[in-house]
This record gives C-alpha cells, structure tokens and sequence, in this order.
C-alpha cells in the first residue's frame, strides 16, 4: 500500500517537471519564432531582370511582386536554389557551385513568367525558389497521405488491443467464475 | 483485473503532450526546406518511426538474449510485446517512406540498399511473430523464438550504414555517430525532429508496456484453463 503511494507520488512528479520542461521549451521557442518574425519577409514574384559579370556569373536579379514593386537582390556564394524547369525536374545548388547555371535557369524562369519565393536580409538574397505555394496541394496531398495512412494504422492496432483486451476480461471473470474463486 | 489501455498513463499523456508541441513546430513553425519544398515535412514522421522501428528489435534481441539466459517469462513477454509495436512502427516506417519517395525521386520504391534492408527487417519482425503463432506453445518455442529474435538485430546497423556501405543509397546519414558533416540537419530541422523522436519513443514505450500486459493477461487465462481442467480430472478421478 505504502509503495503503491510513493511510486504514484513519483508518477505525479516526474508528469510535472516533464510538463514545465515543454512549457519551458515552448516559452523559448514562441520567443525564437517572434525574433525571426522580424526578418525580412519573402518576396514571391516573377523574375524580370537578372545580370551577369564577364563569366556569365550570376550577380543581381530583380523580381516584380504582385503590386507591381520591383526588388532587386545581390548574390553571395552561399545563395541557395531550388529550381524547376519546365518539364518539373528540380535543380538545387548553390551560387559558388554554379554561378552560371543560376543565371540561365533565372532567364528560364523569366522568359517562362514562372514564380519564384526568395528570401534575402538587407538586399542579399539567401535562397531562391520555386514559388512553394504553387505546388502546396500537390506537396500537401503527399503529407496528408502520410499522416492519414500511418495514423489510421496506429488507431487500428490501438483498437485491436482495446477489442483483445475487453475478450482477456470476459475470460479471466469466466474461468475465474467457473473455479469458484 | 485492472485497465490495461489505461488514457490517463503518464507515458500517454507525456506523449500525447509531446506530440502535440511536435505537430506545431512540424506545420507552423519550422521553415519550409529548400530543395523539397513543403513535402520534406514527412521526415519529422518518418525518421521518428524508423527509430521505433529499430528500437524495437534491439528490444526483442535484448529480451530474447535474456529469456535465453534466465528462462524468465517476463523476457519472452517483452519480446512478443516489442515484437508486435515494432512490426507496427516497421509498417509505418515503409507506408510513410513509400509515399515521401513518390513525389522526391518519382518512384514509389527501388531496389536500394536501405529500402532493402528496412523492408528485410519489416519482414524480420513478421517471420518472427509468423513463428511464434505457428510453433506450438511452450518452452522450445520460446527458446526458437528467441534465437530468432537474438539475430534479428544483425540488420539494424545494416540499416543504418547502409548510405556508407552502398554507394548508391541516395539519402545520406544525417543523424548519429556515423552522420556526414556535410549533410547534417540545421539547428531549426534538428530541433524539430528531436521532439519528434522523443514523442514517438515514449509512444513506442507506453504501447510495449500496454502489450506486454496484455501478453500477461493471455498467459493468466492459459494458467486458469490448465488450473480448471486440472481441478476437473481430479473431480472425474
């Protein structure tokens, strides 16, 4: 009895710290999401300019947003792509991978009016790619499909051992019945 | 007969609790990845069951190896227990690996090393538990059934270097002691799938312990039924 006390005791103390180290991890990362917020938001647009230096480098694009506002970004060696073309295969690099390839496949995306998403601070774009929103159902459908599909098999095993369960008590208050106990 | 499915277990509620914070910062708060596009979301799921998955069959082998040396039943309890969640996680671990291959290389499957040996191990856990239901019961079956278990394990590190063993393995490690630097995930995406695997892991643990006593009750009602058929001979006699 005494230890049937202690252990729920410990039970009840180790749900709380538990619980306080999620609130606290919560806390924190609400506070991260609120200092992130304060970046630069990304720019969804269609590409209407981009320049090269004398290598056929990438240095600057600009992108034309839905109000008609042109931005212009810079590039450094650590831009990100993520680009389709039109057939939707995906090329991903980086600028100091493929600083030429960067500038074709922008010229492809303006030529094309295709959209694309770029996030940048202070002018230097970070990545730069296929408009997400674009391809969100076709992306969401895929997600969806994974959490119904593996959810569904998770609640059905979890039925199963409430049916087996329920099965278990009827026999054991049979049998035990039965006996006389 | 207490509750076994028992919705107020601290385990369920830390996990519950766990899963819900990790729903949040897999769908709101973590950014979209570059390269993939929303659909990289998956990997917060998968890679969480792929651990549980494995998880699971170094319980068995650990149980089992103990079940060999000790002949407690608790052990041979385990490994069943464990056995039944991991084919579970194991299922999850293909459906939801299947369906993130599909829109990221196209095909919903290829003879790749790390399918291969994930699929294997899948099977693994159904040869086992195939095993356990088709064997009579009693000691030589839980003696076989252990030695199955015991080399079942030899797969898991397979799994896991698979991408270094074969060349041609296109994810690379991304997590563990054998992960390329180069390919390790960012703070955010690390974060992320941390909380995942920690609320799938105590997931894991609530529904072995669930299982396990279920196992208990099924062998409760085998002693009951041998203890009256035993009282009704001694009544014939």
């Amino acid at each position: 009895m005494m230890s049937n006390v202690t252990n729920t005791a410990i039970r009840v103390v180790a749900l709380r710290i538990a619980l306080a180290m999620i609130l606290a991890f919560a806390v924190s990362i609400s506070l991260t999401q609120i200092s992130s917020a304060e970046h630069t938001p990304p720019v969804n647009g269609i590409v209407v300019g981009v320049e090269t230096d004398d290598d056929g480098a990438l240095t600057r694009f600009a992108v034309s947003d839905s109000t008609g506002t042109i931005h212009t970004f810079t590039i450094f060696k650590g831009t990100e792509y993520g680009l389709e073309n039109q057939a939707g295969d995906r090329w991903v690099s980086i600028q100091e991978a493929e600083p030429s390839e960067a500038a074709r496949r922008l010229r492809d995306h303006r030529e094309r009016f295709a959209p694309i998403t770029v996030t940048s601070e202070n002018g230097t774009a970070f990545s730069v790619v296929e408009r997400e929103e674009g391809k969100l159902e076709t992306n969401l459908g895929y997600l969806f499909a994974v959490f119904a599909v593996t959810w569904a098999l998770f609640f059905a095993y979890v039925l199963y051992l409430g049916r087996k369960q329920r099965v278990l008590q009827h026999e054991i208050a049979r049998l035990k019945g039965a006996s006389g106990k | 007969m207490n509750k076994i499915l028992d919705l107020l277990d601290p385990l369920l509620i830390l996990s519950a609790t766990l899963m819900g914070v990790a729903l949040y910062l897999i769908f709101i708060w973590v950014p979209t990845e570059t390269n993939q596009g929303a659909v990289q979301r998956i990997l917060y799921f998968h890679v969480p069951v792929a651990w549980g998955s494995m998880l699971g069959i170094f319980v068995v082998s650990g149980s089992s190896f103990m079940y060999l040396l000790k002949k407690n039943e608790k052990w041979d309890r385990l490994a069943v227990a464990s056995a039944e969640v991991g084919l579970i996680f194991g299922g999850m671990m293909l459906l939801s690996g299947m369906i993130w291959a599909r829109p990221v290389w196209a095909v919903w499957w290829t003879g790749e090393a790390k399918l291969t040996t994930a699929l294997i191990l899948f099977f693994i856990y159904v040869a086992y538990l195939m095993f356990r239901s088709y064997f009579p019961p009693g000691a030589q079956r839980q003696r076989l059934a252990a030695i199955i278990g015991v080399i079942g394990a030899i797969d898991t590190p397979i799994i896991y270097f698979a991408a270094n063993l074969w060349s041609q393995a296109p994810p690379p490690l991304i997590t563990g002691p054998a992960a390329d630097a180069e390919s390790t995930l960012g703070s955010d995406l690390g974060t992320v799938l941390l909380v995942s695997t920690l609320a799938f892991t105590f997931l894991f643990i609530f529904m072995v312990q669930t299982r396990y006593k279920i196992r208990k009750s099924e062998d409760d009602v085998v002693e009951l039924k041998r203890a009256s058929s035993a009282s009704a001979m001694t009544g014939v006699n």
